[in-house]
């Protein structure tokens, strides 16, 4: 039954994926609509204000959603680009558009307008989407405000993998990571409990069963510890990127790797028989990859499927191993306590479990 | 494993009932073993004697059972007992290849259990290879994998794991299943002197009536009750002249000839039990007296007797006899009831 599910599931997220989902932007404009006039200092000229024209294309865009202006002209907003770099890092956004001092004095004087982009380069496949999507927006602009069309979009990447370093290696690295962690640490404790068939045994000495399964919680997190420091230094060894702290990425794969070493303990409890661990690992591992955003954007899917990838460990650590890795963001954040909070809420069901299951000699 | 006082009871049970449900599955039964002696419980599948035991190894809830029950005078009946019970006690289960880890070696698989009643991994491997020593495991495979050894040595490597503790009492559940019939005494043997050497107390549940040669009391259970606990010689000796069988080869042998040899007049207590196609086993009262009129009676009725031998009889005969008691006790029991029935109709 599993097979054609997954394909109809994967079916499902791709038909609803098909929608265009518009590229989050924030403007900052130091466009000035007043000047002085070169040959005398005491006069000024004010000029209409294209900025606001432009932003109204913007809005008007069905390819872009604006999420914050910032007006920095004249040193309204200070910090505008550094805010709206922070709002680029932790992802609310997926470019900037920087509109320059000179932008409404060029039209009005009749040369080319100037837009700067910066665009979210982590993932350097999309890039593309982006430029496209804010040049749909100056197409209106040209179109309703009867300018000439030559336009300079200038392009400024921002956290793209330095040139020294492989970019394909990189780029798949920030997918392999997340996936490989939690996979193994997955599929190696998965069997722990229900294969171990001298537990009936044991139970007749005075261990516990809550005893038991501590014991394997310990010797997996400490196999998972030597687990992840090895992949970890294979992966720096052979060029990989860390634009954030090396210790941000271990705890967080660490973090990651232990929702998977739970989630396997919790169906290693549950399950009665190996053959039932392992259905239930395959419609978990398939279900935690096509909901994990890889496939499709994970708001893209309906709302339903939306909340089940969210409830997922690999929709939460992906992102955060992604962020350390290409934009240098910290492991402690939302996604890490949801990732606390599910490893938790599955090791306190599995001993649930265990406590309540009859073991027999 | 104290060689103290042989009147010191281990295990005393008083009025021990077992419910399931609606089912009973222990009508109430009362024993107690000695510190020393070795118990065997014996019975067909469904009699009760894994329910016993899993009782006084804290392995069924209060709430199923009722009655007086004490394991190194602490009750099963209250949780907090159960650690203290399970450190006292060992057990050795049916199946190695269920309760045995067979990757490991035979010394680490010590290691794992004893660890579990606290013993050191120093002293748990001293404990280990005297152990391993009385019981004959060769010292080449202490350090291979336990899947390489014989099925006779895993079982003794299970019954090393279930003393490593020094328990006051060894639990043993069908100690000769799995192991080839040529070994089963092998097994027994080393129980025996298990028992003799470190005077270890046992109890022991089985439907392998051999394992009654090496038992101090042997109990019989049926349905849940249980029918008879004494040694096996007073067993033997409250049959028919202690126990005295004839054996008789009888050509064609049927159940009209059985019947006719039940009719026998001169003797009391005629008890006959077919142990082949053609052999029946006949015990009485005045057994020397009557035989060889028996004889002449079995002629006189036209039964051929091909072959005759006398002999005492053994531990399964007199279980035998106890359950095929019992089964005709039922059996008239029904007839009466459904008489009363058709009669009331």
């Amino acid at each position: 039954m599993m097979p054609p599910a997954i394909i109809m599931l994967f079916a499902f997220m791709s038909t609803s994926a098909s929608i265009t989902i518009p590229v989050k932007v924030s403007v900052v404009s130091y466009d000035s609509n007043t000047f002085v006039n070169q040959n005398n200092y005491t006069e000024t000229t004010t000029w209409d204000n294209y900025t606001s024209k432009y932003l109204d294309a913007v809005k008007e865009s069905e390819l872009l959603e604006l999420i914050e202006f910032y007006d920095a002209s004249d040193h309204e907003d200070e910090y505008a680009m550094e805010t709206a770099r922070y709002e680029l890092r932790d992802g609310n956004i997926e470019c900037i558009i920087v509109i320059p001092v000179e932008f409404t004095e060029l039209l009005s004087t009749g040369y080319p307008g100037i837009i700067e982009l910066i665009p979210d380069s982590s993932n350097a496949m999309a890039i593309q989407d982006k430029l496209n999507a804010v040049q749909d927006s100056i197409n209106i602009f040209v179109e309703e405000n009867d300018l000439d069309p030559e336009y300079v979009l200038q392009e400024y990447e921002e956290f793209s993998v330095p040139s020294k370093y492989n970019f394909r290696y990189n780029y798949n690295m920030t997918i392999l990571l997340p996936f490989m962690t939690f996979g193994i640490s997955f599929v190696l404790s998965i069997l722990v409990v229900v294969q171990e068939k001298p537990i009936a045994r044991l139970l007749l000495t005075p261990v516990q069963k809550a005893e038991i399964l501590l014991s394997k919680y310990i010797v997996y997190s400490i196999v998972l510890a030597l687990q992840v420091f090895l992949v970890l230094t294979v992966a720096i060894a052979n060029g990989l990127y860390i634009a954030g702290s090396v210790i941000d990425l271990y705890l967080s794969l660490y973090m990651l790797g232990f929702a998977g070493v739970s989630l396997g303990m919790f169906i290693s409890t549950v399950s009665n028989t190996k053959t039932e661990a392992n259905q239930l690992y395959f419609a978990f591992f398939i279900v935690s990859i096509l909901l994990s955003g890889m496939f499709v954007p994970i708001d893209a899917m309906p709302d339903y499927l939306q909340t089940i990838a969210y409830m997922l460990p690999l929709s939460h650590g992906a992102p955060i191993i992604k962020g350390i890795l290409s934009k240098g963001k910290s492991f402690i954040g939302f996604d890490f306590f949801w990732l606390l909070g599910i490893s938790s809420v599955l090791i306190i069901l599995s001993f649930l479990v265990i406590n309540r299951k009859r073991y027999e000699v | 494993m104290s060689t103290g006082n042989l009147k010191e009871v281990v295990v005393n049970v008083e009025n021990l009932e077992v419910t399931f449900g609606e089912k009973k599955i222990i009508h109430p039964v009362s024993f107690n073993v000695k510190r020393g002696e070795i118990i065997g419980f014996f019975g067909i599948s469904g009699a009760g004697k894994t329910t016993i035991i899993r009782v006084l190894t804290c392995q069924i809830s209060k709430k199923n059972w009722t009655g007086n029950v004490n394991v190194t005078n602490l009750s099963p009946g209250s949780k907090k007992n159960h650690s203290k019970i399970l450190s006292n006690i060992g057990y050795v289960p049916q199946l190695e290849e269920l309760n045995l880890y067979y990757d490991l070696t035979p010394l680490k698989n010590v290691e794992v259990f004893a660890s579990c009643y606290g013993v050191k991994k120093k002293e748990a491997k001293k404990i280990a290879m005297e152990l391993f020593s009385i019981l004959d495991i060769p010292e080449d495979t202490w350090d291979n994998p336990l899947k390489k050894m014989s099925g006779g040595e895993k079982k003794r490597v299970s019954m090393a794991i279930g003393l490593i503790h020094k328990p006051d009492i060894l639990f043993l559940d069908e100690p000769t299943t799995g192991v080839d019939a040529a070994k089963r005494y092998d097994v027994l043997s080393y129980l025996k002197k298990l028992n003799r050497r470190l005077g270890t107390t046992m109890v022991l549940i089985s439907h392998d009536m051999e394992a009654a040669l090496i038992v101090d009391r042997a109990a019989i259970l049926r349905d849940g009750k249980l029918l008879e606990y004494d040694s096996n010689s007073n067993l033997i000796t409250s049959l028919p002249s202690k126990g005295l069988v004839a054996r008789f080869s009888i050509e064609n042998l049927n159940e009209e000839k059985i019947n006719i040899i039940k009719e026998f007049p001169n003797a009391t207590n005629i008890k006959t039990i077919r142990v082949g196609n053609e052999t029946l086993e006949v015990l009485m009262d005045d057994f020397e007296k009557n035989l060889s009129k028996l004889i002449q009676f079995m002629m006189k009725n036209g039964l051929k007797i091909n072959a005759m031998s006398r002999d005492v009889a053994t531990f399964r005969r007199y279980f035998q006899l106890r359950i095929q008691e019992e089964e005709d006790k039922e059996r008239l029991i029904k007839i009466q009831q459904d008489a009363i029935e058709e009669v009331e109709i």
